[in-house]
């Protein structure tokens, strides 16, 4: 065990807290008995908030400190030792605390919404699990390491997308989440090994030490961006996560704000020494198409979770067009600020639907009611869900005095200094990100209208009763984290004390509050209006297109290798097994002939000797006296003669 | 000839014929006086041989105590079993194979070996004498095996009569 | 003084009887005269070589300890007999072959 000795024991224990009580609320989760599972929402958020503690000591005991590093020996294959350790700096550091963060306020909120969920347990125990692999992730000082946490964050959140797994929906929803998972995974994977034979290591602090720019570089890193599109839902692997709004909503929250898809941004960024020039266009390029993607689809979405997934895609493609743009700062910027308030957003929406269930329950009512054009008007009903959902999907859409504003202000003002002077094809995905946030603008305030403002719809006869407090209390904390205030003092400018050596234009900033004056005016002169249509609805069809690829290709190929499986492998199999079935036969005659007769015949032999000797043990004592008087002459004649 | 041979081998002849007898005897009772016969023959060849305390113990205690230990046996179990005190012959041919295999080699290893026909050392002077040194040597040189050897017999006379005891508490 | 040898073929010739009275007599009382006679020839055997040695008498020493062992195997012996009899009633060797089981 190796570490540096600058850091205290009591930073080491409360590093080793926030790591390891997610995994115990995992395991306390599974130990207390059935009959006692309403103590595990109180063991689970109570374990999360101490992990959550300790993790702001860390946080704030290293941050502008030197990186701390400890690892353990591992295993050591064919003479290459591998190490387990955890890695901290800035990145890691502050990514852990709003993991813990985040993850004990969805654990608090959960305790009201999860309340008298029959298998409160395994969801408990999931999300614990959930935590501690992402902290596997982010706090991992190799890749390999890395990758088992990445594998263990893909499995818990298939068990949590599939919570209920009793609808068909969401069983299929985790499936689909589960294998587009492992189609990038596999990329990954492939990208591991490429590193492994060039660099003959996994350590993250190793990776681009070699400044040549070579090819296998390229390869290498766009075999690992391969599983960061499948994990942050990018371009085209994209359709598991709005699919996976079919598990709870606060795992919806978890996935979206800090646990599983904020690991692919993450995974880039820790890895961004590995990318090279070509490798971070092809990254901009596949994030600006998500993120426009996902902008046109959330307009045409009216059910709440939807809208938000496909922000939350948008969203994310800004942040890997920002990676693209070599603007790391600014794409850990949004993915932080986004963990706030997508989180809050999603736990609004799933107050809403909370609230509205409950009361759907009590009037016997039925109706959808994710379906935004089902409410209306709840402002009044649901003031506290309201204020909340107002500030936080302010921030979502980037106006002033946000954090949202902030970090895509660094994102834009990033990309404009890359695009440079002169006119590219980079100034289109410039371009993209600016109509980008002016969609967020637009299906934000429409979703906001939908569902507060205008006239109650099938809502009017309800009688709708505020959340429970465990509810209110996350929603809040998680709303004021939405303000500015998390990134910097000035709620113009987004060099902030976490970051202040990002770059910043007045120019830019300028012209994105015009920008979005302009996308709220549109917002509201169109707040009537329906953008629906098939193509956004169905996010252009890239369902369709992965379902093709998974399934022309995807079949084609096993068609093929099954032909060549029957034809030669097969042939050969055969043969092999017709020359095992005769040598069989051959050695199984040896076997009854030469074995088997040996044996049998010994066997006999014995039985012969056996039943003549039993004839003198037959109770005579006269006999057993001349047998032995018979033995004792012969032998005597025997030594005399 | 003088008397003392002929004395020796009329008793070797008895003790041969009546062991002979023995063995042809079909009678129990007639089995256990022609033993005696044969014990008595032993102990007159035993006086020839200078073993005249030997001779006098074999008188004794075989012709005196075993045999009649014996004849009481022969009658109680006859008197109980209701047979006649005939016996059969089993094995037959086993029996004359061993007992013949072991006279031939026996006699064939005698008559192959030389023995001594004079004593290494001087004769005693007299059978008192002889007597003496059985009587000196049974009190010092062999009075461990002799303890033991009347701690045996008290062993088996108490074993004995415990055994035998038994039928009549059975056949209360 | 007799010679050995002629010891030594009566001590044989009852030797060998003895073993055919004991393997061949179907009476246990037989057979307990058969050990008598065995006995016996092993003593006389004893005396004739005590001969060659008359100022020791060891071999007559043996003589009286066979006497005496004899003396107890003959009680015992014929107890067992007697008991036998009580439990079989029966004489016969062969009839007693309950140590084969």
């Amino acid at each position: 065990m190796q570490s540096n000795i600058t850091y205290s024991t009591f930073f080491e224990i409360c590093l080793l807290l926030s790591v390891a009580l997610p995994l115990a609320s995992f395991i306390v989760s599974f130990a207390i008995s059935e009959k006692y599972s309403w103590a595990v929402s109180i063991t689970a958020p109570l374990l999360l908030l101490v992990s959550a503690l300790s993790s702001s000591v860390v946080f704030f005991s290293l941050h502008d400190d030197q990186p701390f590093s400890i690892a353990w020996n591992w295993f050591v294959i064919s003479g290459h030792p591998l190490t387990a350790g955890l890695l901290l700096n800035n990145l890691s550091a502050t990514m852990l605390l709003v993991v813990t963060f985040i993850s004990f306020l969805i654990h608090f909120y959960s305790i009201g919404y999860m309340a008298g969920d029959s298998s409160i347990r395994k969801y408990f125990a999931m999300l614990g699990l959930f935590t501690f692999s992402m902290l596997m992730i982010v706090l991992a000082d190799n890749l390999l390491l890395l990758f088992v946490g990445w594998e263990l964050v893909g499995f818990s959140s298939y068990m949590l997308i599939g919570h209920w797994k009793e609808k068909p929906a969401a069983a299929r929803a985790a499936k689909k989440a589960f294998i587009l998972n492992r189609i990038g995974d596999a990329g990954f994977l492939v990208g591991l090994m490429l590193l492994w034979t060039h660099q003959g290591s996994f350590a993250l602090n190793q990776i681009g030490l070699t400044d040549a720019m070579a090819a296998w570089q390229t390869a290498a890193s766009l075999c690992i961006f391969c599983g960061v599109v499948g994990k942050s839902a990018q371009f085209p692997l994209l359709t598991w996560l709005p699919d996976a709004m079919e598990g709870p909503t606060p795992v919806s929250a978890l996935i979206h704000a800090a646990t599983m898809v904020a690991a692919g941004v993450y995974l880039v960024i820790r890895t961004f020494a590995l990318f090279t020039p070509i490798a971070l266009d092809v990254v901009a390029v596949v994030g600006i198409i998500t993120a426009l993607i996902g902008a046109f689809a959330a307009l045409g979405q009216y059910d709440i979770k939807k809208i938000l997934a496909y922000s939350t895609i948008s969203q994310l493609g800004l942040m890997v067009t920002a990676l693209g743009a070599g603007a790391s700062d600014a794409a850990f910027l949004h993915l932080f600020t986004h963990a706030f308030f997508k989180a809050c957003l999603f736990l609004a929406a799933g107050a809403v639907i909370h609230a509205l269930h409950h009361a759907q329950l009590q009037a016997h009512a039925h109706f959808d009611v994710q379906d935004v054009r089902n409410l209306g008007g709840l402002r009044k009903k649901l003031p506290v869900v309201f204020i909340v959902f107002i500030l936080s999907g302010s921030s979502l859409a980037g106006l002033p005095f946000f954090s949202g504003f902030l970090s895509k202000d660094a994102i834009l003002t990033a990309l404009i200094s890359w695009a440079g002077a002169d006119f590219s094809w980079q100034w289109l995905v410039v371009g993209g990100a600016f109509t980008v946030t002016f969609l967020t603008v637009l299906y934000t305030f429409k979703m906001i209208w939908y569902i507060f403002f205008g006239s109650e719809k099938k809502t009017s006869e309800l009688s709708i009763s505020a959340p429970p407090a465990v509810m209110q209390v996350p929603l809040f904390t998680l709303a004021l984290a939405s303000l500015w205030i998390m990134v910097s003092w000035n709620p113009f400018v987004h060099t902030r004390w976490m970051n202040p050596a990002m770059e910043h234009s007045w120019s830019v900033t300028l012209f994105s509050i015009v920008w979005v004056i302009m996308a709220l005016a549109t917002a509201y002169f169109s707040r009537e209006k329906s953008f629906y249509a098939d193509v956004l609805f169905n996010a252009f069809y890239v369902d369709r297109l992965t379902d093709w690829m998974t399934k022309k290709i995807g079949l084609k190929v096993p068609a093929i290798t099954i032909t060549l499986d029957k034809k030669w492998i097969d042939g050969f199999i055969h043969a092999t097994a017709y020359v095992q079935v005769l040598i069989a036969h051959v050695t199984g005659w040896i076997d009854r002939a030469f074995v088997d007769g040996t044996v049998n015949g010994m066997a006999s032999f014995v039985r012969g000797v056996g039943s003549v000797t039993r004839t003198f043990q037959n109770g005579k004592i006269q006999l057993y006296i001349f047998w032995s008087i018979f033995t004792i002459i012969i032998f005597l004649i025997w030594t005399l003669l | 000839m003088t008397l003392t041979s002929f004395m020796f081998y009329f008793f070797e002849i008895v003790a041969a014929l009546s062991a002979v007898a023995l063995a042809l005897s079909r009678n129990v009772f007639y089995g256990a006086l022609l033993l005696i016969v044969c014990l008595l023959a032993l102990a007159g060849i035993y006086v020839l041989a200078f073993a005249e305390f030997i001779a006098v113990t074999q008188i004794l205690i075989y012709a005196g105590g075993i045999l009649v230990v014996i004849i009481f046996g022969i009658m109680l179990t006859t008197k109980i079993s209701e047979k006649p005190l005939a016996v059969e012959h089993t094995y037959l041919l086993s029996g004359i194979l061993a007992a013949g295999g072991c006279f031939g080699l026996l006699i064939y290893v005698l008559s192959k070996e030389y023995f001594l026909t004079t004593g290494v050392q001087q004769l005693p002077s007299s059978p008192v004498n002889g007597i003496q040194t059985i009587g000196v040597s049974m009190f010092s040189k062999y009075v461990l095996p002799f303890e033991v050897a009347g701690i045996l017999l008290l062993i088996s006379l108490v074993g004995a009569s415990v055994v035998a005891s038994t039928i009549k508490s059975k056949k209360e | 003084m007799f010679p050995v040898e002629h010891f030594l073929f009566l001590a044989a010739l009852l030797f060998s009887v003895g073993l055919l009275i004991i393997i061949t007599k179907r009476n246990t009382i037989m057979v307990l005269l058969g050990i008598e006679l065995l006995l016996n020839a092993s003593n006389l055997n004893l005396v004739a070589f005590n001969q060659l040695w008359p100022a020791s008498v060891d071999g007559q020493m043996f003589v009286l300890f066979v006497i005496i062992v004899a003396v107890c195997e003959a009680a015992v012996g014929l107890a067992i007999v007697l008991q036998v009899y009580q439990y079989y009633q029966t004489s016969v060797t062969d009839s007693i072959s309950e140590l084969k089981e």
